[in-house]
């Protein structure tokens, strides 16, 4: 079935169906946990079989998925997709328990299930020509930049990562990135790993140094998304920011993720669902509360 | 046809319907599952214009519910009529509007305004919680549940359900105010009024203030309301409140109610139609029944007068 858009009003966002990267519409299904590796602290990597996120995936986009084991907490939670393997149908999710949901995914054993809807959300779009894509992360928000460089690698384009955290134990997702040949840099609050300090101080010494164009990518807390977004518009760079605001459904039925979007022709800002007008959205574009 | 039931004039091919605030306007599950399979869908509630609805955070998870202060954010009833409901017109589903009003006018001309082709059914939005204005503050009110139901009642010739409240004293006084005013059917109930407190920072959690609870946390009160209601009316009821199978959806059907509605578990499971399906079919089988109707009503209550059950 095609997707069919609305067209647009002036007033309160019109429903859009969610959108994926080929307008190929999400698909809900149980998925049975294919690995599971447990990481240092409280992170986790699990892989599970979804033959349409493994297909259709982009980077950003997530998916809802809640532990068949568990009827309490009631929601599924949103994961961005941390990298898929299409020959194996799987997709992979980089968590950290946080709370019960987590908690109850990251204890499934092989073959146990999850309910779950994906790929949503609109993913990140690539830099313009000759721009380096420089991605910033903040704790588990390295995840959706490991498909990122995977697809920037494919199309042959510049990328660099910037990770930061409270401390090393932080910083778990190091390794996929010498396969996508992106520089890593790292920071730590506590300076115990790579920079000692902010992960955008590191960025903007980065830029400083640099006389290329680049665009810059952000995922992490919003108090790091809102720096990035500053940081951006300081420089007259583009950026995309990746918002994580609490999320029911992540099909803009519940209306519980809607932040505040002022697009270009808007004379003010309209809630609008991040799960499916994001969770990317171009900096310029987010009111900052 | 088996699943098939009639509510005041409404026809459903069966009695799953999507609740008001849970199924967005139908079009976001385009794609995601065939909008056919639903008896019906109610829209979200719809005033005469678009609405922001509340500041966030809007909802937050307690104990096997959800409590939620959204605000009837909405696109507005000409909006939905212009852009919506053509999209809906392909699908084999009755498209239900549930009706909002700051005053009684308001939910008249709204009324005027949905009795569009392609619309079944109304439903009277008279007991949303996270409202300054009407909402709760209408149907917490016999005298002005009654305006508000004769007021869209003779604004339309579509049938009228208003959807009542829970936090009353007794749901039944209600019921047989919108009956008396007018109404064909009864959607029973919306959420609860609640409250969860961030005791960290001693503010509530969710932005609003209080909000409305739903979820398999607020089934067995629903059931109880919904029982009770069918029992004091002559117009069909249908059940919502915390379902999330087929037994939830039986229970509902057993104590009285002609239809049921699905809120919050849309939220986890897109498929739950298709599986409550399969659940009313084999049910109906392994009971040897004909029809879901006669699983209606159907429940044996002990001979001891129930506790609370006024007399009639």
């Amino acid at each position: 079935m095609g997707i069919i858009r609305g067209p647009a009003v002036s007033s309160a966002s019109m429903p859009t169906t969610p959108a994926t990267s080929a307008d190929r519409p999400p698909v809900n299904r149980d998925v049975p946990l294919v690995r599971r590796q447990a990481l240092d602290g409280a992170y986790v990597l699990l892989t599970f079989r979804h033959p349409e996120v493994a297909a259709g995936a982009r980077a950003g986009q997530f998916v809802m998925i809640k532990a068949s084991t568990v009827s309490d907490p009631i929601l599924r939670r949103p994961f961005s997709i941390m990298s898929v393997d299409g020959p194996e149908s799987t997709f992979t999710l980089f968590l950290k328990v946080v709370g019960p949901g987590s908690r109850a995914l990251a204890e499934l054993r092989p073959g146990e299930a999850a309910g779950c809807l994906g790929p949503l959300g609109r993913p990140f779009t690539a830099p313009p020509e000759g721009h380096e894509a420089v991605c910033v992360a903040g704790g588990y928000g390295i995840a959706p930049f490991v498909l990122f460089g995977d697809e920037l690698r494919r199309a042959r384009r510049r990328s660099r990562v910037f990770y930061g955290g409270r401390s090393a134990g932080d910083l778990q997702l190091r390794d996929p990135f010498a396969a996508l040949e992106a520089p890593l840099a790292c920071a730590t609050e506590d300076g115990s790993f790579g920079h000692h300090g902010r992960v955008t101080e590191a960025v903007e010494a980065y830029l400083d140094t640099r006389p290329g164009p680049a665009t810059l990518y952000a995922c992490g807390p919003d108090a790091m998304l809102h720096a990035v977004a500053r940081l951006a518009e300081k420089r007259g760079l583009p950026a995309q920011v990746s918002l994580d605001p609490w999320m029911g459904c992540g099909v803009g039925t519940c209306l519980g993720c809607v932040v505040w979007i002022r697009r270009d022709h808007e004379s003010r800002p309209k809630y609008r669902c991040a799960c499916t007008e994001g969770p990317v959205f171009d900096a310029r574009e987010v009111v900052w509360a | 046809m088996k699943l098939a039931v009639e509510l005041g004039g409404l026809r459903l091919k069966n009695p799953l319907i999507a609740a008001s605030g849970t199924f967005g306007y139908g079009v976001e599950y385009e794609g995601i599952l065939d909008l056919s399979t639903l008896g019906g869908i109610v829209s979200k509630g719809l005033y005469l214009e678009a609405r922001d609805g509340c500041a966030v955070p809007r909802i937050v998870e307690t104990p096997s519910g959800l409590l939620n202060a959204i605000g009837l954010q909405g696109v507005g009833i000409r909006a939905f009529v212009r852009d919506v409901l053509p999209r809906l017109a392909r699908y084999d589903t009755a498209v239900i509007v549930n009706v909002c009003g700051d005053t009684v006018e308001e939910y008249a001309e709204v009324a005027r305004i949905a009795d569009a082709p392609g619309v079944a059914a109304l439903e009277v939005n008279i007991s949303c919680p996270n409202v300054k204005k009407g909402g709760i503050a209408f149907g917490g009110d016999a005298r002005m549940t009654h305006e508000v139901v004769s007021a869209v009642r003779k604004a339309t010739r579509l049938p009228v359900i208003p959807k009542l409240s829970p936090n009353v004293a007794d749901v039944t006084v209600f019921a047989r105010v919108c009956e008396e005013a007018g109404a064909d059917a009864i959607s029973c109930i919306n959420t609860l009024l609640g409250l969860a407190i961030d005791v960290e920072r001693r503010v509530p959690r969710l932005a609003f203030g209080t909000g409305g609870l739903s979820g398999p946390a607020i089934r067995p009160i629903a059931v109880r309301m919904a029982w009770q209601a069918a029992r004091a009316v002559r117009i069909p009821v249908i059940g919502v409140g915390g379902i999330t199978g087929a037994e939830d959806a039986l229970e509902f059907l057993v104590a009285g109610c002609r239809a049921v509605q699905v809120g919050t578990a849309n939220f986890v499971d897109p498929g739950i139609y298709s599986r409550i399906l399969d659940g009313l079919q084999s049910y109906l089988q392994r009971h040897r029944l004909e029809t879901i109707a006669d699983v209606v009503g159907s429940l044996r209550f002990p001979e001891a007068e129930a506790p609370g059950e006024p007399r009639t």
